[in-house]
């Protein structure tokens, strides 16, 4: 859960510190690169993101092969092994694991980036908008941002995968309708407190259109608020895309995903493969450890209290 | 505080009529009707069941009878898949089960988070504190449907304690609450220790422990109550989070709540249901907002309503 006490906090932090002298970003890479756990995970996370780009091209089989030696006996044959090239053992169908989880993992990280950044774009120029136009404008948005929050979003996407069919790009769809919304609240607080700088003044009395001071002088000004938010919003993504795959109403095969394969994995374990939820359930966790780490340390590192 | 509470309400019945009033039509929006089957129905015999079920009114009466209908008589309509069994039967049957284990999972969630979160903040850097970091951070990548298996793996495959599955008497709830609560559990630690550190660090604190209060009442009497504010807000969004995560748990340790009918109504394509179901949970976290915001009202003495 993101805690939005401290985004408020980091939004107040990030306004203010644009008065002093110094730059916040040159402080704040300092202080992140001294943050031991938030490298570690910034490691962590390009060495998976690694994984899911050239792991591919270490896969002795491709996820879509069936090894008939093992079909149907993977409790006895289908453990991970070196010798057969089956790295990660293989599933009751005899496909390979290693190689799904390859492609689980492009297809999780894909949905988390994805509905990440129209949560960025979307939240960010809603946010901002509302926050700049102020009055009734203002009101009317953040009422219907309100509304929105408060619909069971999980129920309604399944509602929706389910009326309009099971694709990738309805549950990207999905997931980004609702991932905007905490955002777009935080932006236009932060948004409120930059609109009666003198800056914007001076834009403002130069007779600059106001969607230009939005995406010129505002949005520029959100960017610390709006990256630690996306870094944390990223791993949610993933949690929510893994609990509707863990469902069974999400990608559908031959695509798989973390959550598919987690369910996959916690369906058979009865039957003596744990393989099948140790290797799926490994990259999950040491992946959405490593986006909180990182967000937390980016969080930290721009908004330096004790805590 | 009445007028705050009548202005909230005011914003919550739209809400609850536009969910309605969306997923009504999302529904019609699908495509095939009720009574597609494999094998078509003669045509009279559908006409029948679309004047029986009133199908073949206008859209906009059809809207206004199944909002009527849930506003009145709390009636959702028939099951479209089961034609003995209405929505409400279906309902009735599950959630029961969803907040006997919600409930004690919520429960039990802030119980522990709370006690964890203050004992961590007062003992700050000792091992204490750290366990509770530690688990906090760790129980966030153990969402419910992870949680689940492992759980089993450990409590059914490998001690043989509990029971896999099911519904019966309170050794089948341990499992479940477990899963649900967890990673609530976790956060409400986490945010109640930075809450509680922040509080014990401002001058109010101080002030009561100049004038030579004992510990224990100063924690109790002038700390806590302003480090739940936080903890409060957080309840909302995580009531939310929770009902969805009773969907995972009716999945796996089948104990037959409204989760369950939910997915199955999913795959089923059995609309009638999915929308009842929808509108109840999204009325339930209407109503839960509502009385967190109340509550926050009520704690915190700067807030104007």
């Amino acid at each position: 859960m993101i805690d939005t006490q401290q985004m408020h906090s980091l939004a107040a932090r990030m306004a203010e510190a644009e008065v002093r002298g110094r730059s916040p970003w040159a402080d704040a890479r300092r202080r992140f690169r001294r943050n031991k756990a938030a490298m570690i995970s910034l490691v962590v996370l390009i060495l998976v993101v690694a994984f899911a780009l050239f792991g591919n091209h270490l896969a002795a089989w491709s996820n879509e092969e069936m090894d008939f030696s093992v079909m149907g006996q993977a409790a006895q044959l289908g453990a991970p092994s070196w010798a057969n090239g089956h790295y990660f053992g293989t599933d009751d169908l005899g496909r390979d694991l290693f190689s799904r989880t390859v492609q689980g993992t492009q297809v999780s990280l894909m949905v988390g980036l994805i509905g990440a950044g129209i949560a960025v774009i979307v939240g960010t120029l809603y946010g901002a908008t509302a926050g700049y136009v102020g009055g009734r404008t203002d009101a009317v948005m953040m009422r219907l941002v309100d509304i929105l929050l408060a619909i069971p979003y999980m129920f309604v996407l399944i509602l929706l995968l389910v009326i309009f069919g099971r694709s990738m790009s309805m549950l990207f769809l999905g997931i980004g309708l609702i991932s905007w919304l905490e955002m777009s609240r935080i932006v236009r607080g932060q948004t409120l407190s930059l609109k009666n700088r003198e800056f914007i003044e001076a834009a403002r009395a130069t007779g600059v259109p106001g969607w230009k001071i939005i995406i010129r002088h505002i949005v520029p000004n959100l960017l610390g608020v709006v990256a630690v938010y996306a870094t944390l919003l990223v791993p949610l993504m993933i949690l929510s895309e893994s609990f509707i795959s863990f469902l069974g109403l999400g990608v559908q095969e031959p695509l798989t995903s973390w959550g598919a394969l987690i369910s996959e994995g916690a369906g058979t374990m009865n039957y003596g493969t744990l393989w099948q939820l140790a290797f799926p359930l490994f990259f999950f966790c040491i992946t959405l450890f490593a986006f909180f780490f990182v967000g937390d340390g980016l969080r930290d590192a721009l908004d330096p209290k004790d805590r | 505080m009445f007028g705050y509470i009548l202005r909230r309400l005011a914003v919550a019945i739209p809400t609850l009529l536009l969910l309605i009033v969306v997923s009504f039509l999302l529904m019609h929006a699908a495509p095939g009707g009720p009574f597609t089957q494999e094998r078509a129905l003669p045509p009279q015999v559908l006409a029948n069941l679309n004047a029986k079920y009133g199908l073949d009114d206008p859209l906009w009466l059809q809207i206004v009878h199944y909002v009527w209908g849930i506003v009145a008589h709390f009636d959702f309509g028939p099951s479209f898949v089961y034609p003995d069994r209405s929505v409400n039967q279906i309902i009735a049957a599950g959630f029961p089960v969803t907040l006997t284990y919600g409930a004690l999972s919520f429960a039990a969630a802030v119980i522990f988070g709370v006690s964890l979160g203050v004992t961590a903040a007062i003992r700050q850097n000792s091992w204490i504190d750290y366990l509770a970091v530690g688990t906090s951070i760790g129980a966030q990548v153990l969402p419910n449907f992870v949680m689940a298996p492992i759980l089993v793996l450990i409590f059914t495959l490998w001690l043989g304690w509990l029971p896999g599955g099911g519904w019966g008497g309170p050794i089948y709830w341990i499992m479940p609450v477990i899963a649900l609560s967890t990673s609530f559990m976790a956060s409400i630690a986490r945010i109640t220790r930075s809450s509680m550190l922040e509080v014990l660090g401002s001058n109010h604190i101080r002030t009561a422990r100049a004038k030579g209060l004992p510990e224990r009442k100063v924690i109790l009497r002038h700390a806590l109550k302003p480090a739940m504010l936080p903890v409060i807000s957080y309840l909302g969004p995580a009531f939310v989070t929770m009902i969805t995560g009773s969907v995972v748990v009716d999945m796996y340790f089948s104990t037959g709540g409204i989760g369950r009918s939910f997915v199955d109504s999913a795959l089923n394509r059995d609309y009638a249901v999915m929308m009842g179901i929808t509108i109840l949970v999204g009325a339930l976290t209407i109503l839960f907002s509502l009385v967190v915001d109340v509550l926050y009202a009520w704690v915190d003495p700067k807030i104007r309503y």
